[in-house]
């Protein structure tokens, strides 16, 4: 059973570092419903089960393509620890009643998840930010920063899309842009101290 | 260094196409310049930020794919059970929460309730079976009476009959032939290793039992003292028949040291529980009084004292003596030692009550049973 669950996590793994869509679509079966379950039987919603999962998967699969996974459990056991370490410190945000933290004996466990719950907060705060950031950005900067940087077209490309006259108006112009979703950016996002 | 050119430097940076002079010359003014360093660190940040949102989103869109693809699956196979979870009202919800703990404060409540009830009840039907209860006469001779007795026959007796064990229980019995059988009630003399009976004369015979009914509460008992002689001629008659109601009736027994005599009427000529095979009788009766014969105002031995009811007023009983007598005629012939030859001539009837306790007494022993 425990050298079939091994199979299994490192599949995934070797399947994450090859770009294969099947291997995550395994993970999501494999672990959301355990985390849904977690989830649901406290107090939360399919949709809170999601998000969880989610941030936790995203911290999980860009440690992976960083090479900076470390793992001395199995990927249902981290995941799980991950997404419950999440949940209990929402709740205790979200709760009237409790301000501090929620106890939790399990964490003395795994030392490594609270950094990993630290970055996925951190890293779902960022997104939300830039999220908003380019949403009230506003257009053409919007798309040309989306060209850019996030569909990674070259900056000649983008003078003949946008119709500028030569490449150096259009930098200009994408300074100009980021420096506007900065100053929006920062609005949202506080550099945790 | 303005934001523009820092937000270029850093795109050059991240692209490798910085040189290691401009690099230093960073690092160098971010090492002397901590608000500086604080917004190459900031930029920093940023640009990371954007530049991994599009990896995010799009892995962001995937996972909402497979979540979607998961949730069809799942929906398809449990479409009943979402709409449940989702459309909850707060009384469920608090039922649900809840429901374990209203559970068990609903157990312990039921127990609780029941137990008292059930408790009560026990109590009440134990304290009614008190007040009107059938006891049965035999006397317990208890350590404080043995003590007070022995400081007493010290001082009146001789030292050697103090050191007689009293026995454990007593009764009375009376003598069914002068040639030594005996008659008592079954529960005094009942678990009994030895007996011994004695009269208001100190006369002491031992005697052994010969045949008990447990049922009509009898013992015929017979004595094997070898200095025993006889009790001679029996002053009483035992009456075949049934005696009336209203009867006059007496009884003599032990219900302490000394013979004690009762008198009253014959109430019933039934007994507790509507038993036939006893009278109800008007006799105040104590423990010790088991036993003993009961006859009427011409002498006949009518019945055997056998116990009375607690809680009611002068409600005692004795067992006929017409049972005493078919128990006799039953009993196996080999079981006897000797035939039983009943007494049939009455000394008693016609003279005054006095009279006859004085030729009775005689007659009437205390059964001492020791265990």
């Amino acid at each position: 059973m425990i050298h079939k669950a091994l199979v299994t996590d490192a599949a995934i793994i070797e399947g994450i570092l090859q770009d294969d869509d099947m291997a995550l679509s395994r993970l999501y079966k494999l672990h959301f419903p355990m985390v849904l379950f977690f989830v649901q039987s406290n107090s939360g919603t399919e949709d809170d089960a999601k998000d969880i999962f989610q941030e936790a998967v995203i911290v999980f699969y860009e440690k992976i393509k960083a090479g900076q996974l470390e793992l001395n459990c199995q990927i249902k056991t981290y995941l799980y620890s991950i997404c419950r370490r999440l949940w209990l410190k929402r709740l205790s945000r979200s709760s009237r009643f409790s301000h501090g933290m929620v106890e939790d004996t399990e964490s003395e466990l795994a030392p490594q998840v609270e950094d990993d719950v630290e970055r996925a907060e951190q890293n779902e705060l960022k997104f939300e930010a830039m999220a908003n950031a380019l949403g009230q950005l506003g257009e053409p900067c919007k798309t040309l920063l989306e060209d850019f940087y996030l569909r990674s077209m070259g900056m000649p490309e983008i003078t003949e899309k946008f119709g500028y006259n030569n490449v150096d108006s259009a930098k200009n112009q994408k300074y100009k842009c980021l420096m506007r979703l900065k100053k929006l950016f920062f609005l949202d996002y506080q550099v945790p101290s | 260094m303005s934001d523009r050119e820092l937000l270029e430097l850093l795109e050059r940076f991240h692209q490798h196409q910085v040189t290691s002079a401009e690099k230093r010359e960073l690092q160098e003014r971010m090492a002397a310049d901590p608000v500086f360093a604080q917004r190459v660190r900031e930029a920093e940040l940023f640009t990371a930020a954007l530049q991994n949102h599009g990896q995010q989103k799009s892995l962001r869109d995937r996972l909402n794919q497979h979540h979607q693809a998961w949730q069809q699956e799942n929906q398809k196979a449990a479409p009943a059970a979402a709409p449940v979870l989702r459309r909850r009202t707060p009384i469920q919800i608090f039922m649900r929460r809840y429901s374990a703990t209203m559970a068990v404060a609903a157990t312990v409540a039921i127990v609780t309730v029941f137990s008292s009830l059930l408790g009560m009840e026990m109590w009440r039907s134990a304290t009614q079976q008190q007040t009107a209860r059938y006891v049965e006469l035999r006397r317990e001779v208890e350590d404080l009476k043995r003590k007070q007795n022995a400081i007493l026959s010290s001082s009146t007796t001789t030292p050697k009959n103090a050191s007689v064990n009293p026995g454990q229980f007593s009764g009375t019995g009376f003598v069914l032939t002068s040639d030594g059988y005996f008659v008592t009630s079954y529960h005094v003399i009942e678990g009994a290793d030895s007996l011994m009976i004695e009269n208001k004369s100190g006369t002491k015979y031992k005697v052994e039992e010969i045949y008990s009914d447990q049922v009509r509460d009898l013992a015929l008992l017979r004595v094997t003292d070898t200095a025993f002689t006889g009790f001679g001629k029996l002053p009483y008659s035992f009456k075949q028949k049934e005696s009336d109601l209203g009867e006059r009736v007496f009884t003599l027994g032990y219900p302490r040291e000394d013979i004690v005599f009762g008198e009253g009427t014959l109430s019933s000529r039934s007994g507790v529980y509507g038993d036939t095979a006893s009278y109800q009788i008007s006799v105040p009766l104590n423990p010790g009084n088991s036993g003993g014969p009961l006859l009427d105002d011409r002498g006949n031995m009518i019945g055997v004292i056998s116990g009375k009811m607690l809680g009611v007023d002068g409600a005692a009983f004795a067992v006929k003596s017409a049972y005493l007598l078919t128990l006799l005629e039953q009993l196996p012939e080999h079981r006897l030692p000797k035939p039983i030859s009943l007494p049939k001539v009455n000394n008693l009837a016609g003279t005054s009550r006095p009279q006859q306790l004085k030729k009775l007494q005689d007659f009437v022993y205390m059964v001492k049973v020791y265990n």
